[in-house]
C-alpha cells in the first residue's frame, strides 16, 4: 500500500506559519520525529508520495527521493491522508472508504487494489472528488494538529512515547568522566559518535534522553529528560530543561525549555527560549530571550495574521520564529510572539511587537524594508554555505513566492513604521 | 512649498541629528554626515514617508550623496505621479 501525505489547504497551512511557510506541515517536528515520519511509522508504508503547495514543490523535490505532486502516484492500493492527522489516531481501514469531517473535508481516502479502477482524476482534487462520489463516506472526528503550539505542547510527552518506540538505550558514543547520569540508564541513549564531555549532567529522572550520532555536549551542560538532540548538534554549557526537541546541526547554549528547534539554527549564547518553535537557519543573538508565561497566568494568545488574537488555550507559549530570521544581541520577545521568516531584528531594550511580518528589518523599534530581499538572500546563502548546504535558484523562487504571500501584512507594518519614525 | 532639496535636508537633519544649514548637496551620507547602516534604512523610510513614495531598496541605498538623493527622489516622484514642483 502506498501512503500519500497531503498538505494543500491554504487556510489550515496558515495556522502553522511562520515555520510552515517554507516546508510542508509533515516536516514539522514533535517529539523525536516529524509528523510525516510518525504517519509513515504508524501505517508501516515504505512507498510514500507527497502533495504540497506548488510554490515549494521544487525545493522539496531536492530533499526527497519520493514523488512530489506527481499525479501518477494516485494509482493502485492507496491511503491518502491529511498531514494534520495525529498518527496515533490513524487506523488503516480494510475496505475502500473516504473519511470526512463535519464540514465534508476529506481527511483520508483508502482505496484498495480491487477498487482502484473506481477512482480516477486528472489531478489530486479531481481524484478526491471522484473518491468521495465512488466510495462510502465515513463521518469521522480524527484528532488533528491544528496549530504550531499544539506541537510545542505535545512534544515532551511525544519524546517519551517516541523513545519507547525507538527501543534503544545505552551509551554507544563516549561519556567522559566525571559526568553524571541521573535516573535510569535505560532512559538514556547516546548514539555512536556522540561525545559527552566531562562535567555534564544527563538527568533522565523525569523522562528519557535521546542523543543522536555525532552530537557534542560541552562541559557544564545539564540535559533534563524528556529530551531529543538531533545529529551533529552541539550544546555549549546549555541549561537544557525538560521537553526540548532539537533538530540536526544546531548550536545551543543558554537556557532552553520545552522548545522545538527544526534544525540548522544557532542559539549559541545565554538567553532564555521557552515553549518556542524555531525554524531552520535562525540565529539568535546573545541574550535573546522570550517570555513564555504571562504575569497574570492567563492563556497566551498569538496573532498569526497581525490582526486577530487566537487564544492558545495554554498558559505557556513562547515564540514562533520562521526560517532564516536573525536577532541582534538583547532581543526580547513577548509571550506568544509571531516572528516571520527572513527577518533581521534589532534590539529595542523592551519586548518587540507580538507580530513581526516575514522579510522585516526591525530597526529602531519599527518594521522597515531595510536593505531589502537581495541582501537577505545573500545572507541566507552564506549561512547555508557554512553548513555545506547550497542556496539554489529553487530556494530563491520559493522565497520570492513567500515574499509575495506575506506582502500585505508587511506593507501595512512598514507604512505604520514610517509614520512612527516621522513623529 | 519647500523644494525637494530642502525637504531632503530636513529629513536628513532629523535622522542624523544635524543642523540643516550644515548639510550640502555634495555631502556623502556616510563619510561627511556620519550615517551608519541602520540610519541609512531610517533615511529611506523617512524619505518615503515625507514624499509619499515607494523606493526600490537597492536603488535607494546605492545613492551616496545628498544631491544624489535629491535627484533620485525627484525622479521617483515623477515616475509615481507625486507633484513636487
Amino acid at each position: 500500500m502506498r501512503l500519500i501525505v497531503v498538505d494543500r489547504s491554504v487556510a489550515s497551512r496558515r495556522h502553522f506559519w511562520p515555520v510552515a511557510l517554507s516546508r510542508p506541515i509533515w516536516e514539522l517536528r514533535c517529539g523525536m520525529t516529524t509528523l510525516g515520519e510518525k504517519l509513515q511509522a504508524k501505517v508501516g508504508a515504505s512507498d510514500v508520495a507527497y502533495f504540497l503547495p506548488e510554490y515549494m514543490a521544487e525545493v522539496y523535490r531536492a530533499k526527497t527521493d519520493r514523488p512530489v505532486n506527481n499525479v501518477s502516484s494516485l494509482a493502485g492500493d492507496l491511503l491518502i491522508v491529511d498531514a494534520r492527522i495525529k498518527a496515533d489516531s490513524l487506523a488503516v481501514p480494510d475496505r475502500s472508504e473516504v473519511g470526512v469531517d463535519e464540514q465534508g473535508q476529506v481527511l483520508y481516502v483508502r482505496v484498495t487494489a480491487g477498487d482502484s479502477k473506481k477512482v480516477h482524476g486528472g489531478d489530486l482534487d479531481a481524484f478526491l472528488e471522484s473518491a468521495k462520489a465512488a466510495l462510502p463516506n465515513v463521518r469521522c472526528a480524527l484528532p488533528m494538529w491544528n496549530y504550531t503550539w499544539d506541537l510545542i505542547l505535545a512534544s515532551p510527552h511525544q519524546i517519551t512515547a517516541d523513545f519507547a518506540l525507538a527501543g534503544r538505550s545505552g551509551i554507544e558514543g563516549t561519556v567522559e568522566e566525571p559526568s553524571a547520569i541521573r535516573g535510569s540508564r535505560n532512559d538514556v541513549y547516546v548514539a555512536r559518535g556522540a561525545k559527552i564531555h566531562p562535567m555534564v549532567v544527563l538527568d533522565a529522572e523525569h523522562g528519557p534522553i535521546y542523543i543522536e550520532e555525532d552530537v557534542e555536549v560541552h562541559p557544564f551542560t545539564r540535559i533534563e529528560g524528556p529530551c531529543y538532540i538531533g545529529n551533529k548538534s552541539i550544546l555549549l554549557g546549555a541549561k537544557c530543561r525538560e521537553g526540548n526537541s532539537i533538530g540536526p546541526w544546531c548550536r545551543i547554549g543558554g537556557e532552553v525549555e520545552e522548545s522545538i528547534i527544526q534544525g540548522y539554527s544557532n542559539k549559541y549564547h545565554d538567553g532564555f527560549l521557552g515553549h518556542a518553535y524555531v525554524g531552520e537557519w535562525v540565529n539568535l543573538g546573545a541574550l535573546t530571550t522570550n517570555s513564555d508565561l504571562k504575569n497574570d497566568y492567563t492563556n497566551v494568545s498569538v496573532m498569526l495574521d497581525g490582526k486577530h488574537c487566537i487564544d492558545t488555550g495554554s498558559t505557556k507559549v513562547g515564540c514562533l520564529i520562521g526560517d532564516h530570521t536573525k536577532t541582534s544581541i538583547g532581543v526580547f520577545f513577548n509571550t506568544g510572539s509571531y516572528v516571520g521568516a527572513m527577518g533581521i531584528l534589532m534590539s529595542t531594550g523592551k519586548p518587540l511587537p507580538k507580530f513581526i511580518p516575514s522579510f522585516s528589518w526591525f530597526v529602531e523599534g519599527v518594521v522597515t524594508k531595510g536593505f531589502g530581499r537581495k541582501s537577505l538572500y545573500e545572507t541566507a546563502a552564506k549561512a547555508m554555505g557554512r553548513r555545506k548546504c547550497r542556496w539554489t535558484p529553487a530556494d530563491q523562487a520559493m522565497w520570492d513566492a513567500i515574499f509575495e504571500m506575506t506582502a500585505e501584512t508587511r506593507d501595512e507594518a512598514v507604512k505604520k513604521g514610517r509614520k512612527a519614525m516621522m513623529k | 512649498m519647500a523644494t525637494v532639496e530642502e525637504r531632503v535636508k530636513m529629513v536628513t537633519a532629523k535622522v542624523l541629528d544635524l543642523d540643516p544649514e550644515r548639510i550640502h548637496p555634495e555631502d556623502s551620507f556616510t563619510e561627511d554626515l556620519g550615517a551608519e547602516s541602520v540610519q541609512s534604512i531610517e533615511l529611506v523610510a523617512m524619505f518615503e514617508e515625507e514624499f509619499g513614495i515607494e523606493m526600490d531598496e537597492d536603488a535607494a541605498l546605492s545613492v551616496t550623496t545628498v544631491g544624489g538623493a535629491v535627484d533620485f527622489i525627484t525622479a521617483v516622484c515623477k515616475e509615481q505621479g507625486v507633484d513636487v514642483d
